[in-house]
């Protein structure tokens, strides 16, 4: 379809005496278009609603979004309502950020346009999950949560949420989007429920199982006895039959080798801490879709302990993870990993490389995720770069109390060497190093 | 096709598709979008004859010709959807008839053998009228589907909006589905593929009580 505005064109900003001038199309779907504008000399992001789109409903719930405020950073947000009453008086649309080009789809990350970390991808996992939690809290249900909608940056793992316009109050809808095919919980599927936030942990679920295991974890041999993958086979795959890839009590729908690689490769990688909340999320999440889902505050924690788990393979680099259930032999170079150098902390163990950092949440009981300030780094020690010291980067000291009994003080901006069995007093909480 | 431009038109409209059909391909990430195309006039042949890669694809431009053996290329296209060639595991195909006049050959046989193959049957079927000539029953009845009307394309511009939109958005839900909605007191979707919404100028009949 031929798009509404060319450049130069200008939208009026309801509310305010501000106009928006439009520079060019981004992209279009089923919804609207969506425009590079500039508002107040800087760019923003223009969607324009098709005519049948443009609806009162619509109108409304933008008005109570733009009202309320984007319930964290991560959200692309509507900021304001805009109409064209010359162009276009009968529709209208909204403006917001515009996406930063560090952002890559998931779509990105199946075609491996791009390769992202263990650690970056955890650190998303850890956002999406965040992010997803101060949603619902406001009540709120986002309702399409897809490949389409989440973007993140390969090299950081931050995350940014977008077509935030289809949110509503969680349960108020049942008409409107039900989501996209493929990540929609089994009972919209199956036509006997609406999106709600239980549905959105699903989407969740699926959306992490993609970053991890890039794959659907639906898609196993079933999916490849389908001749046809229409939306009545969709249908019994994605809803009446849905039996996940590592189901432990029935093995039919596992992953078929020289189809299906990618979740056989990736599922052994990680700690079965980990693969648990999978298992649950697939199994009890069918059959229970109100209980039996992983809330969004344990995927974080199961992504901060994912993060603390990683281990740097000494022979080749790559990435690996410590802990139960995780392969003794790096999956690239097959060396075999002796003990790797790490702290018991009341949270968990976290491993320590040279630039591990610890954060409030390792170092205080209950303390708040922040990844913005690490309290301690481990760096090398300048003169033997063999040696591994841990930085206090907090305001207070600590103590550090070595096998043979004797207790030495670690002033803010010192290091103590890491030696297994050194026990760290940090004031609430302590630490034990192993190896 | 005659020779009033029509088929330069057609030949326009499928070259201004395929940037954005190559999008859509590209950023798929569950499908391998492969295109051939037949012609049908006196006679039907192949124009791409193998199941070609979308970014490997190049149109040809067709010229016009008299008659218009619509049954010979429903022939030619169901000995390609015969298994094999294809393969029993795929998504569903599409189909995209465009047409600009009355059949002259025994069609409704021809129709009837591509609805008893299996992958006949299941194919998204999507039908362009060019012009007022084109016999709507006849691609009404090759669409099959009393919910989806042929898209009639009275002036290049709709042309062009039609063919992008059996392009691209057609080819997306066969493959991977976008975000769905569900309006107010609306049955669920019937067929196999859900149909997105075609572009507004070129659906709906065009009968004497059309207001404006």
């Amino acid at each position: 379809m031929s798009p509404v505005f060319r450049a130069g064109d200008e939208v009026e900003v309801n509310g305010t005496s501000l106009r928006a001038t439009v520079l060019d199309l981004l992209g279009e779907g089923g919804q609207g278009e969506v425009y590079r504008a500039i508002l107040h000399g800087e760019d923003v992001a223009l969607k324009w609603y098709h005519l049948a789109q443009a609806t009162p409903e619509q109108r409304k719930a933008l008005e109570r979004l733009v009202r309320r405020g984007p319930p964290d950073k991560r959200f692309l947000w509507p900021r304001a309502l805009v109409s064209a009453p010359r162009r276009a008086p009968q529709s209208f649309g909204y403006v917001m950020a515009i996406r930063d080009d560090r952002f890559a789809s998931i779509v990105d990350l199946m075609k491996r346009r791009v390769e992202p970390s263990f650690r970056a991808l955890a650190t998303a996992g850890f956002q999406l999950a965040d992010s997803f939690l101060a949603l619902h809290s406001r009540g709120l249900c986002y309702r399409d949560i897809s490949f389409g909608n989440v973007f993140f940056d390969p090299r950081t793992g931050d995350v940014l949420v977008c077509d935030n316009d289809n949110v509503t109050v969680d349960g108020s809808r049942m008409t409107g989007v039900q989501g996209t095919p493929r990540f929609m919980a089994p009972e919209i599927v199956r036509g006997e429920a609406a999106p709600t936030s239980a549905t959105d942990l699903w989407s969740l679920s699926v959306l992490l199982f993609y970053l991890f295991m890039v794959h659907h974890p639906l898609e196993g041999r079933r999916e490849l006895e389908i001749k046809c993958l229409d939306l009545p086979a969709m249908t019994r795959l994605y809803g009446s039959q849905a039996l996940f890839l590592f189901d432990p009590s029935d093995p039919s729908n596992r992953p078929v080798p020289g189809e299906q690689d990618n979740p056989l490769a990736y599922w052994p990688l990680y700690p079965d801490a980990f693969r648990t909340h999978f298992l649950r999320s697939f199994t009890d999440g069918v059959r229970d879709p109100a209980h039996g889902r992983v809330r969004e505050s344990e995927w974080r924690a199961a992504m901060v302990s994912l993060r603390d788990a990683i281990r740097t393979c000494p022979s080749c680099s790559a990435e690996a993870f410590i802990g139960a259930g995780a392969p003794e032999r790096c999956w690239s170079c097959r060396h075999t990993f002796g003990p790797a150098l790490r702290v018991r902390l009341p949270g968990g163990e976290v491993v320590l490389e040279s630039g591990t950092q610890l954060y409030r949440h390792h170092l205080e009981l209950n303390g708040l995720y922040d990844f913005d300030g690490p309290r301690a780094i481990v760096q090398r020690h300048p003169q033997d770069p063999s040696r591994l010291g841990l930085k206090n980067l907090g305001g207070s000291s600590w103590t550090a109390t070595d096998t043979s009994g004797q207790v030495h003080e670690v002033a803010s901006g010192r290091s103590v060497s890491l030696t297994p069995g050194l026990v760290i007093g940090f004031g609430a909480t302590t630490g034990t190093v192993l190896s | 096709m005659d020779s009033d431009g029509k088929i330069q038109e057609l030949n326009t409209a499928i070259k201004e598709a395929l940037p954005h059909m190559r999008k859509v391909a590209e950023d798929n990430p569950f499908a391998k979008v492969l295109v051939r195309v037949a012609r049908f006039a006196a006679g039907a042949s192949w124009v791409v004859d193998k199941p070609t890669a979308v970014e490997d694809f190049r149109w040809t431009d067709l010229d016009a010709d008299g008659v218009t053996d619509l049954g010979k290329g429903l022939d030619l296209v169901a000995s390609e959807l015969r298994i094999p060639p294809m393969t029993d595991r795929a998504l569903p195909p599409v189909l995209v008839l465009v047409s600009d006049g009355q059949p002259t050959d025994d069609w409704e046989s021809a129709l009837g053998r591509l609805m008893a193959l299996p992958w006949g049957k299941k194919a998204v079927r999507i039908a362009i009228a060019i012009g007022q000539d084109a016999d709507l029953e006849v691609l009404e009845r090759f669409i099959g589907n009393k919910e989806l009307k042929p898209l009639r394309a009275n002036n290049p511009e709709t042309l062009v909006k039609c063919i992008r939109w059996a392009s691209t958005a057609v080819l997306q839900s066969a493959s991977a589905p976008p975000s769905q909605s569900r309006t107010e007191g609306a049955a669920p979707a019937e067929g196999n593929v859900p149909i997105p919404t075609p572009p507004p100028e070129a659906s709906g009949p065009a009968t004497s009580t059309d207001v404006w």
